[in-house]
């Protein structure tokens, strides 16, 4: 992937996102975390299984060759989005290794992804599958559970913690006292912790823990630090939000556009896929909002069961 | 327990392509496990001492040998997981059974089974699919522990399927069904039954029971007793008895929670006239309630006496000697035929 393409995956995600919380204000924003989204996913084979979080995740689905249009019609409620109107608004395709976000409780994914690796494990592939989560899933039982479990497998799997500081109105300071990536030890897996605004640093620590899954090596725990900038959802009052904001409190965009002129790249250059990517969003946003709202016909008496 | 290795070792053989054989409930479902797994290579096993123990309840005997590791997978003690990895590798193209030895750890699991399991197919749009089976054991055994019955809570959730089998054959066919089922299917196996009388029960790999129909184990006249799992043998006894005197009653065994064949019931209480329902677990909120609330939707004409609804005491079910007095048994289904025809 060369720098521009990682570029163009940062300003989608962010672009998208920014459109979505002005159609849904219910949305949940993921600005200010895209670089941990990207990095995490954005150097898989289309085989492997993606497990992001529920904050934002579109980009990874697009990445798997989900139309963009649809994702959007599922944030607004429309009956072509992948969940049929059914489910909170995080599907994606499951069809293309995706694994389904369909329930709004933490932590179940965590075992379900694990579950993925299981599967690629048992059919004796080299598949593999990455899981994001929250700081504040990182408390759910189910992930001790999944990293126990992962680690006695050897599971080919990579847990990577969102860690953005925010567990809706709580700040991660009076939930988690100490690194989630130290709790790596205690698994007998290897656990590490990256700049989660820098892009290429995230790609890094992922590239080593995907090949040591695909070699067989089993798991590895990645804390990726990044930080909240919006609300929990769009519409987010914040109340709660007091203090200053954090050091690490850095644009994940501009670091990563800074760093590429400086590698030369034209600023012309970075604008156009600016401008590219403001179309391509406004083109599936215009669809979407033609497309009908579900109802009635998608309630689906007659596909609760296969 | 006097002969089951042989036994076991008779139902992990290569499969006979037709006939009958004699088989324990345990042993039955073991065959089935074995059957699939020898024909389908995507079918694994995870459990606690489902290895080289043989399966709490021996319940798992001979798997391990005949199958290895790898597909005999043991987990540690981590329900929510182990059903959560269950589900991801069904979506994923394998066909799990996952083992939860005792029903009273199935809460350790809930949310990975309602909100996930029950819920992916229906929410993603029909597109994807779950084929986990959920083993798991309830009601009073052979050793009284873990008796807490909570089959009824997930008749309640759509996107499962649940059964409970009754007898031997029954355990086979509904396992097999279950395994090839695309969707999540739990099944309840009756402690009570694990060691009891062998059976005749078939070899064929294609007698499956389809899930979701309940058959009538007695024909009968008088009363309509409706019932599942470890309730059908006493049900069964109290026919035979009840027939000294005159009495028929037709025994039907439910075999499915969900879906409920309600058809057979209303059908039966059509011609009886009389209905008692008979399970191990509670009444309040119960199998029975539902069967009940079938018959008065469609049947109300047709009944000449008040339901009565036979279960545990409404008290948590009591793993020491206090238990006897808490269970249906004979003697209480007895009681309240009897009162149905006083009726």
């Amino acid at each position: 992937m060369n720098d521009l393409a990682l570029y163009r995956w940062l300003v989608v995600c962010r672009e998208l996102d920014r459109a979505l919380c002005v159609e849904n204000p219910r949305w949940f924003p993921i600005e200010g975390e895209e670089a941990t989204v990207v990095g995490s996913f954005v150097d898989l084979r289309p085989d492997d299984a993606v497990a992001p979080h529920y904050r934002d995740p579109f980009v990874v689905y697009l990445m798997r060759g989900a139309e963009m249009w649809r994702l959007a019609a599922q944030v607004l409620g429309k009956s072509s989005g992948y969940n049929k109107g059914r489910s909170v608004p995080f599907n994606g395709p499951v069809e293309r290794n995706v694994v389904p976000w369909v329930a709004g409780d933490l932590g179940t994914t965590l075992g379900v992804a694990a579950g993925a690796a299981l599967a690629f494990q048992d059919a004796g592939s080299d598949r593999v599958c990455v899981c994001t989560f929250g700081d504040g899933t990182a408390n759910r039982g189910d992930l001790h559970e999944a990293l126990n479990l992962a680690a006695c497998w050897r599971l080919p799997i990579v847990y990577v913690c969102q860690h953005n500081g925010w567990a809706i109105s709580q700040a991660a300071e009076t939930y988690l006292l100490s690194s989630v990536a130290d709790r790596a030890a205690g698994y007998g897996m290897p656990g590490l912790t990256v700049d989660g605004n820098d892009v290429e640093a995230v790609r890094v620590a992922l590239r080593a823990a995907v090949a040591r899954a695909r070699d067989g090596e089993g798991p590895t725990l990645i804390e990726a630090r990044t930080w909240r900038w919006k609300g929990h959802w769009a519409g987010d009052p914040q109340a709660y939000r007091h203090g200053p904001e954090p050091a690490h409190l850095e644009d994940p965009l501009d670091l990563f556009a800074y760093r590429l002129l400086e590698r030369g790249t034209p600023l012309a250059a970075l604008q156009q896929v600016d401008d590219e990517v403001a179309d391509e969003v406004r083109v599936a946003l215009d669809r979407a909002r033609a497309e009908p709202a579900a109802g009635a016909a998608e309630l689906g008496l007659d596909e609760v069961y296969a | 327990m006097g002969g089951a290795p042989s036994n076991v070792a008779s139902a992990l053989s290569a499969a006979i392509p037709s006939g009958l054989r004699r088989l324990t409930q345990t042993e039955a479902v073991i065959d089935a496990i074995a059957t699939e797994m020898r024909r389908d290579a995507r079918v694994l096993y995870i459990g606690q001492d489902i290895g080289a123990m043989g399966g709490s309840l021996q319940g798992t005997q001979g798997l391990l040998a005949a199958f290895g590791p790898r597909r005999i997978r043991e987990a540690p003690i981590s329900e929510s997981a182990m059903v959560g990895a269950a589900i991801g590798a069904a979506l994923f193209g394998r066909r799990p059974i996952v083992e939860i030895s005792f029903g009273e750890f199935l809460p350790a699991a809930m949310s990975q089974l309602v909100n996930q399991a029950a819920n992916l197919h229906y929410m993603t749009g029909g597109v994807a699919t779950v084929p986990v089976v959920v083993r798991t054991r309830v009601g009073d055994g052979p050793y009284g522990g873990h008796p807490q019955d909570y089959s009824a809570w997930f008749a309640h959730v759509p996107g499962l399927k649940v059964v409970m089998p009754g007898h031997p054959a029954d355990a086979r066919g509904l396992m097999l069904a279950a395994i090839r089922d695309q969707n999540p299917v739990l099944f309840f196996e009756p402690m009570a039954l694990a060691h009891g009388p062998r059976e005749d029960v078939p070899t064929s790999p294609d007698e499956t029971v389809p899930i979701g129909c309940a058959r009538v184990a007695r024909p009968g006249r008088d009363v309509s007793v409706v019932a599942i799992g470890s309730m059908v043998p006493p049900s069964l006894e109290v026919a035979r008895q009840l027939a000294n005197e005159g009495i028929e009653l037709e025994v039907i065994d439910l075999r499915s929670i969900q879906p409920l064949d309600t058809s057979l019931v209303i059908e039966s209480v059509l011609r009886t006239g009389r209905l008692v329902t008979v399970h191990e677990a509670w009444v309040t909120g119960g199998l029975g309630a539902e069967v009940v609330a079938a018959v008065a939707e469609h049947a109300h004409g047709a009944l000449r006496a008040p339901v009565v609804r036979v279960g545990t005491a409404r008290v948590p079910t009591p793993s020491g000697n206090v238990r006897p007095h808490a269970l249906p048994n004979a003697a209480r289904i007895t009681a309240a035929v009897r009162q149905v025809l006083a009726a």
